[in-house]
């Protein structure tokens, strides 16, 4: 699984998921902490639409860490002060550069955590739907 | 005349802060932090975008420490971004990828996809509410599982809905120009100062990040007639936009760091252009507007601005760039303004000594 899908899941799922896998990881493999989950900034580009040109909103608030397994450097980014969460997703994203056997085992736990993220996610959609309105032209 | 170097304010400046903090405390309360990130949404999103920081953890502890003044909590949140590290650039946020949560149009009312209300002060009376005195924690939950109770009749969809945007839908119909992508990297403010001209880059930065009010009084100045813009505003969005950072090796896969939530605002202002026939028509252009978290005055006020300061005029404030961008930020005008209250005792007597020959010249005169 991509990185891109497998953060998606991990943070959205709100890391429990996350804190799971890494451990069936640290119970097996030398985990080396390359860099304490740390605070720092991201800056955000964006495309606006009047000229589709690019520009800088501002900067978000992140937690970084770094791990390394077998020689491999893995890293967690999230958004927020999410120590735990960081480090998490280090030792995931390490676990996967050094493709340990345990990550083929993963991507059923994965996929079925995307599938409840886009279940709630779905509903919550449907509940503000509430607020749409429906217009009708008045005889005057 | 030098400056004058003096002490002896020490022990009043220890006990002036002693007296700040006493200030705080003395009502015996205290307000968590969770408290006012539930509680205090609209002053959080504020803070985020003055500070051009987005955390809502670190808002709500500065609105905490100042007390809820804004321009101190501003202040304490762009200080304290200038302590950390900033190791990443995101990717480029599509404003399509939006995950919509209100969306309303003031030019067509059967927009694609149609219009969400969301949540919004827009239609509740401004009176005060004061049943919320003896607001208690069982009647919040008791009012919040009926809602939920509410809420489950709803009807589910299959998937999720992603919303086209109104101006895309006028774009295809050729009443709006189409602009290709340009993908020229951005400049950015915090890394060199502003110079001019400036590029739109740096001024979409410096707008967003500006004080609420002032980007909002000089949008209202410059439909009142201290500019040439009067927009219809074609869609106002508020939503969750995701985030991706590239891996420092690795460009073909990306990491999810998370998602924030932004206003987005796209004015539609009629402008005469000339004709391949050099005769004037009429065409619509787009002023744009964005800021961190749910601020629809502001965003509109800088859609307002955004328009004005791509077609300078002389004649207008609110279209001359210089008077536009270096007013609006929070830490720099209120810093000037605030600096103003401090010792100033050299350059007054400086002052003063004038008026005082002046007035003596003009006695000897008289006599």
């Amino acid at each position: 699984m991509k990185r891109r899908r497998r953060t998606e899941i991990l943070i959205q799922e709100n890391g429990h998921l996350a804190e799971k896998l890494a451990e069936t990881i640290i119970d097996v493999y030398e985990c080396k902490e390359i860099l304490a989950p740390q605070y720092g900034l991201t800056m955000i580009k964006m495309r606006e639409s009047a000229k589709n040109s690019l520009f800088y909103i501002g900067e978000v608030l992140i937690t970084e860490a770094k791990v390394e397994i077998n020689n491999c450097i893995g890293i967690g980014i999230v958004a927020g002060m999410e120590d735990e969460l960081a480090k998490h997703l280090a030792i995931i994203d390490a676990a996967y550069k050094a493709e340990l056997p345990e990550t083929i085992t993963w991507q059923p736990q994965l996929i079925e955590a995307e599938k409840q993220i886009t279940k709630e996610l779905v509903r919550k959609q449907a509940e503000l739907f509430k607020t749409k309105v429906n217009f009708e032209t008045m005889e005057v | 005349m030098g400056y004058v170097p003096v002490k002896g304010g020490t022990e009043a400046i220890d006990a002036s802060i002693k007296r700040l903090k006493y200030e705080r405390l003395k009502g015996n309360e205290i307000i968590e932090i969770q408290t006012i990130i539930s509680t205090m949404r609209g002053m959080i999103d504020q803070v985020m975008s003055e500070s051009s920081l987005y955390s809502p953890f670190l808002a709500a502890l500065a609105i905490k420490q100042a007390e809820g003044s804004m321009e101190e909590a501003v202040f304490l949140m762009r200080a304290h971004r200038s302590t950390l590290p900033r190791p990443y650039y995101s990717k480029t946020v599509e404003p399509e990828t939006m995950l919509v949560e209100r969306r309303i149009s003031a030019s067509f009312k059967d927009i694609p996809g149609g219009q969400l209300l969301g949540a919004t002060y827009d239609y509740t009376h401004r009176l005060l509410d004061f049943d919320l005195i003896d607001e208690s924690s069982e009647s919040v939950e008791r009012w919040l599982h009926n809602y939920e109770m509410e809420l489950q009749q709803v009807e589910n969809f299959d998937e999720v809905k992603y919303f086209p945007k109104v101006v895309d839908y006028l774009r295809e119909e050729g009443l709006f120009e189409k602009y290709e992508e340009n993908n020229t990297a951005p400049k950015d403010i915090t890394k060199q100062s502003l110079q001019f001209p400036s590029t739109r880059s740096e001024r979409l930065q410096v707008m967003t990040r500006g004080q609420t009010g002032a980007v909002t009084s000089l949008g209202y100045a410059s439909l009142r007639g201290y500019g040439q813009v009067h927009p219809t505003v074609g869609e106002v969005r508020v939503g969750a936009v995701p985030i991706y950072v590239g891996h420092p090796d690795d460009m073909e896969d990306d990491y999810y760091i998370g998602d924030i939530k932004v206003t987005e605002v796209e004015s539609f202002v009629p402008t005469q252009v000339k004709n391949a026939n050099n005769e004037y028509e009429l065409q619509f252009e787009i002023g744009y507007g964005i800021c961190y978290g749910q601020n629809e005055t502001k965003a509109i006020a800088m859609s307002i601005l955004d328009q004005c300061l791509e077609h300078p005029e002389a004649d207008f404030p609110t279209h001359d760039e210089e008077f536009v961008l270096l007013h609006i930020d929070s830490v720099e005008s209120t810093g000037f303004i605030s600096h103003l209250k401090l010792p100033h005792y050299v350059t007054f007597q400086s002052k003063l000594d004038s008026v005082r020959q002046v007035k003596k010249g003009v006695q000897e005169v008289e006599a």
